[in-house]
């Protein structure tokens, strides 16, 4: 085979590729798509025409996102904004005490840091339903079952990954840095606020959006230890509305369905490149 | 990061601040209702009562087949119900440990009748009812006679069984059908499982001599007669029977919109379908038992109050006076009373509700009650949910094989729940 | 030692950068867990009057059909939906990282689903799923093997991408003189593919390969959303299995839906179940130090 013929071989095939990789991408977005078309249909129609694009005594207009906003007796922005709270204090909190803790435990590394840091390392590899139940009775005994403290019970649960992440970035970060600030007269807390925590940037996108994803879509815990008549994040509303109250509205559930995804999409494709690099750094390390 | 913390320095000041309010205690009112249509008005009747007198009432509502669930988490939290249900002898088995005697309290005072009371082992009145409710298979008069028939008809099966059919046949043309979709996900499925089943364990129930706590097994001497109803429903109605397993037909709305004759429901219907339907009545559950031209309706109650006896004394006193409020204060009274139905109380106004009114005509007239011998079924999230696989299976392929399995899950299935729950 | 120049003004504020960690930890996991395993052991209603009974809840736990069912379903899921999610995945990163234009736009897409939370994902695909199935008149709530099927679909949607993120990073470490070197000795794409791209892909392998298994096992989610355990089977005794129900709900189911004097077995089902994922995550531990031994 001459040179010419490889390469144009080569350009074939990856013409092939491309058909093909552009298919399945349809294909792929097809899930969603379907959301969006269901969502304005008329309840009764989402269940006979799924795939068809609602016109005519099909068209439900902007009905079933007027109903779904209060459907279920509950208010459904009550939902986003518990779910935006819990989301963005659960990720603060956790980024702030596991990178002190981490911190701490690189370096001073006694025998209770060897402790905690192991024991955060076995954490993970508990699942959660080892620990659901006597975990909501102790969150529920401490009153922990509200939006404002339930992050409390995040960076509990959620601590094990975040602080194996962090001190693998601090043992690799040279000790100079410190110690110079340490001789300019800093005291640990101002070393660590404006030395040690600027460089740990990369590592704190990286938890960050890795406990944004987890808590964001987290069902089990928040419905188990919330008290969930008063507080219900997006999950726990969306599998509340399938699972009771007389006749279930596909139509208006289709409608919410889209209402929270879309936020999340346009999340991701605003932080996309920080999103995957946080995932290849969460996977690669966990 | 200044920012972030004094977030975090607020988290942790609200968590104090949580911890410490829980401490005041002047007693207060958590009432965990298992009705889901009733939520709104308790919701209502918690802030009037609230506003009125002060003491903080929380209402919730579990979802439908989840209230056992909710009940078992909830009673374990440090601010446990201080007013939940117990609908049955299984919850007194279960629950009864836990609720305080309301012999001779104010609330049991008011009442009228001893008929739906609970008591345990020990003769402790443990749960005392709020209401009683009836259900059957509502009908829309004017369609019936729209289709060429009478309500004469509907006396006993065959009536019933040929006008369904009829109706059936001529869909088409009359534009409307015979029964609304008798859906099986969660939100619906108990009309069959809970409601329609009652007549199977009533008749079986009556040829024992009445029963008293919840038999080991069943004979399913009566499983016949059920499937007689349960085919003549899934088969004379606007959905085809394979599609009810997921659910999402508007079973109400078919009937309200005038689009099915029949709707297999119960008296907490009343105020939906009245609107629409004005003159919309209820007919026993017919299916082909000797006799049953004398049929009433099922008429009972699952809605029976228990006080937690765990809690303060001083959270039971504010409960003894919610509850005792409900049924004499002239507006909550009425509109439990438009919620409910028929109060078993002294003070409570007449009830508009016209499927209980049904309901006394036919008493009235010498026709026997079903009771709800429902209310006996062992664990019974796990009960219905069993038999509801079954009939999903079923509806989507008659076979003998697959109602063979309804029968299994109906009448084995009986003795393994009750096995679990008291073995 | 030039770590002592702060390594003690340091320790004095222990209770500022590892007390709030050691505080909550306690509380979320720590205390739970000491008394997860404690309660295995009782026979309970309510915590506060546990009796202790010592093994019996795990002989129960054993003997439930419906626990052991539900293991092994968990376990052909895992493995089933493992090989499809890392063929798929494994071969998505592949295209995408020869060089076809719009690859960054099909990574995009490709990733996307994993940001759908499992209970909305659930429900979606169930809507799906019945339109289709519906003119079958079918759902997937009447057969098990759609419903299983349904799940690894689902599964592979959400978790495609993940697994292809972790591959593209493999894929792009893999030295490009090695490649080079294959081309120039007359390899073609396939024996490239097999002879010196895999091999060096192989922790990246790994790592999926365990992800996905531990995904699979401890799947609840969308298990819960999806079908929530129909259908069932229905014994003759009339005792029932709930043929799509996996580990996880069936702990769940056990914990909330049984009766309450089944608390006890629920938390017996989730040491066993903590043991079962625990004993994979050091198998790869194991595994990857082995690796790093050899290397």
């Amino acid at each position: 085979m001459n040179k010419q013929g490889t390469l144009a071989a080569e350009r074939r095939r990856k013409t092939i590729m491309s058909v093909v990789l552009a298919v399945i991408c349809i294909i792929y977005v097809l899930p969603v798509l379907t959301v969006v078309i269901n969502s304005f249909k008329v309840n009764t129609f989402v269940k006979t025409d799924t795939f068809a694009v609602p016109t005519g005594e099909m068209w439900a207009g902007f009905a079933n996102f007027i109903k779904g906003m209060t459907f279920g007796n509950y208010p459904f922005w009550n939902s986003v904004k518990y779910s935006v709270l819990i989301t963005v204090a659960s990720t603060a909190l956790i980024l702030l005490f596991t990178s002190m803790a981490a911190w701490y435990i690189a370096r001073v590394n006694s025998f209770f840091c060897k402790v905690i840091y192991y024991l955060c390392v076995f954490s993970m590899v508990v699942p959660f339903q080892m620990v659901m139940f006597t975990l909501s009775k102790t969150a529920d005994s401490l009153h922990l079952n509200t939006p404002w403290t339930i992050p409390i019970v995040y960076l509990g649960f959620g601590a094990g990954l975040a602080i194996f992440m962090f001190v693998g970035f601090v043992k690799s970060i040279p000790l100079e840095i410190e110690e110079a600030a340490s001789i300019d007269g800093c005291g640990p807390v101002r070393t660590y606020f404006s030395v040690v925590l600027p460089m740990l940037k990369p590592t704190m996108i990286s938890v960050g959006i890795l406990e944004i994803m987890w808590v964001w879509n987290d069902y089990l815990l928040p419905y188990l230890v919330l008290d969930i008549n008063e507080y219900r994040t997006i999950p726990i509303h969306i599998q509340y509305l399938k699972g009771s109250y007389g006749t279930v509205d596909l139509g208006a559930t289709m409608a919410l369905i889209l209402l929270s995804i879309i936020p999340v999409i346009i999340f991701y494709l605003i932080c996309q490149k920080h999103i995957i690099k946080g995932v290849a750094a969460g996977a690669v390390k966990g | 990061m200044k920012k972030i913390i004094a977030l975090a320095l607020t988290l942790i000041m609200v968590f104090a601040l949580a911890a410490s309010a829980s401490a005041a205690d002047s007693g207060s009112v958590y009432w965990l209702n298992f009705k889901p249509e009733l939520d709104e008005a308790a919701q209502q009747l918690a802030s009037m009562y609230t506003e009125e007198t002060g003491v903080p009432v929380k209402v919730v509502t579990a979802a439908s087949g989840t209230y056992s669930q909710t009940l078992t988490s909830e009673m374990d939290k440090s601010s446990a119900p201080t007013l939940f249900v117990i609908g049955n002898q299984a919850g007194v088995k279960e629950w009864g440990e836990f609720a305080m005697d309301l012999t001779d309290t104010p609330i049991a005072n008011e009442l009228n009748t001893d008929a739906y009371n609970l008591y345990d082992e020990d003769g402790r009145l443990v749960s005392i009812g709020y209401c009683f409710e009836c259900y059957g298979i509502i009908v829309n008069p004017d369609l019936i006679e729209a289709a060429g028939h009478s309500m004469d008809e509907l006396v006993n099966f065959e009536g019933l069984k040929a006008v369904a059919e009829d109706i059936h046949a001529r869909a088409d043309e009359l534009g409307f059908d015979a029964f609304s979709s008798s859906d099986m996900d969660s939100s619906s499925s108990w009309r069959f499982t809970g409601h329609m089943a009652n007549l199977e364990y009533y008749y079986e129930e009556r040829d024992a001599g009445g029963w008293t706590e919840c038999p080991p097994e069943l004979t399913g001497a009566y499983m016949e007669n059920f499937k007689n109803l349960y085919d003549l429903c899934i088969n004379n109605s606007l959905t085809d029977p394979a599609d009810l397993a997921t659910g999402g037909h508007d079973a109400e709305n078919e009937f309200k919109t005038g689009k099915a004759a029949f709707f297999v429901n119960g008296s907490w219907e009343y105020a939906a379908v009245s609107e629409a339907v004005p003159n919309a009545t209820m007919i026993p559950y017919y299916c082909g038992v000797e006799g049953e031209e004398k049929a009433g309706l099922n008429c009972g109650t699952e809605n029976c109050w228990a006080i937690n006896d765990t809690v303060s004394d001083a959270d039971k006193q504010a409960t003894m006076d919610f509850m005792v409020w409900l049924v004499t204060d002239p507006e909550a009274s009425q509109i439990m009373v438009d919620q409910l139905g028929v109060l078993p109380y002294k003070q409570v106004p007449e009830s508009t509700n016209g499927f209980l009114a049904a309901a006394n005509e036919y008493a009235a007239n010498g026709h026997y009650v079903m009771d709800w011998a429902t209310n006996y079924q062992p664990n019974v999230d796990d009960y219905r949910a069993a038999l509801v696989s079954a009939l999903n299976a079923y509806n989507a392929d008659q076979s003998d094989a697959n109602w063979e399995l309804v029968k299994t899950a109906f009448v084995d299935g009986w003795a393994v729940q009750y096995q679990a729950a008291n073995g | 030692m030039r770590k002592g120049i702060f390594k003690n003004p340091l320790r004095r504020w222990f209770w500022l950068f590892l007390g709030p960690v050691t505080a909550a930890f306690t509380i979320g996991f720590v205390w739970p867990f000491i008394q997860g395993i404690y309660l295995s052991f009782c026979k309970f209603k309510l915590i506060r009057n546990a009796t202790f009974i010592g093994f019996g809840n795990y002989v129960s736990a054993l003997k439930d059909a419906s626990f052991m069912h539900s293991f092994w379903y968990t376990a052909l899921f895992a493995l089933t939906s493992l090989v499809f999610i890392n063929i798929l995945g494994f071969a998505a990163a592949y295209a995408l990282t020869q060089g076809i234009k719009g690859s960054n736009l099909y990574r995009t897409v490709f990733f996307m689903p994993n940001l759908i939370g499992g209970i909305v994902l659930g429900y979606i695909w169930s809507m799906i799923f019945d339109g289709i199935l519906s003119r079958y008149g079918t759902s997937i709530l009447l057969e098990t093997k759609y419903g299983f099927w349904g799940l690894i679909i689902l599964m592979c949607w959400q978790q495609i991408g993940y697994m292809m993120i972790i591959y593209i990073a493999g894929l792009q470490a893999v030295p490009e003189d090695m490649l080079e070197a294959a081309k120039i000795d007359g390899a073609t794409k396939t024996q490239t593919l097999f002879k010196v791209t895999i091999p060096n892909v192989m922790p990246s392998i790994t790592i999926c390969t365990f992800l996905s298994l531990t995904n699979g096992f401890k799947l609840f989610d969308q298990n819960l959303a999806l079908t929530g355990g129909q259908p069932f089977i229905i014994q003759p005794d009339g005792s029932t299995i709930k043929t799509t129900e996996m580990l996880a709900l069936n702990i769940y189911n056990t914990f909330y839906n049984s009766n309450s004097a089944s608390k006890g077995v629920a938390q017996a089902k989730a040491v066993l179940f903590f043991i079962l994922v625990a004993g994979i995550g050091l198998a790869q531990l194991a595994y990857t130090r082995k690796r790093e031994v050899q290397q």
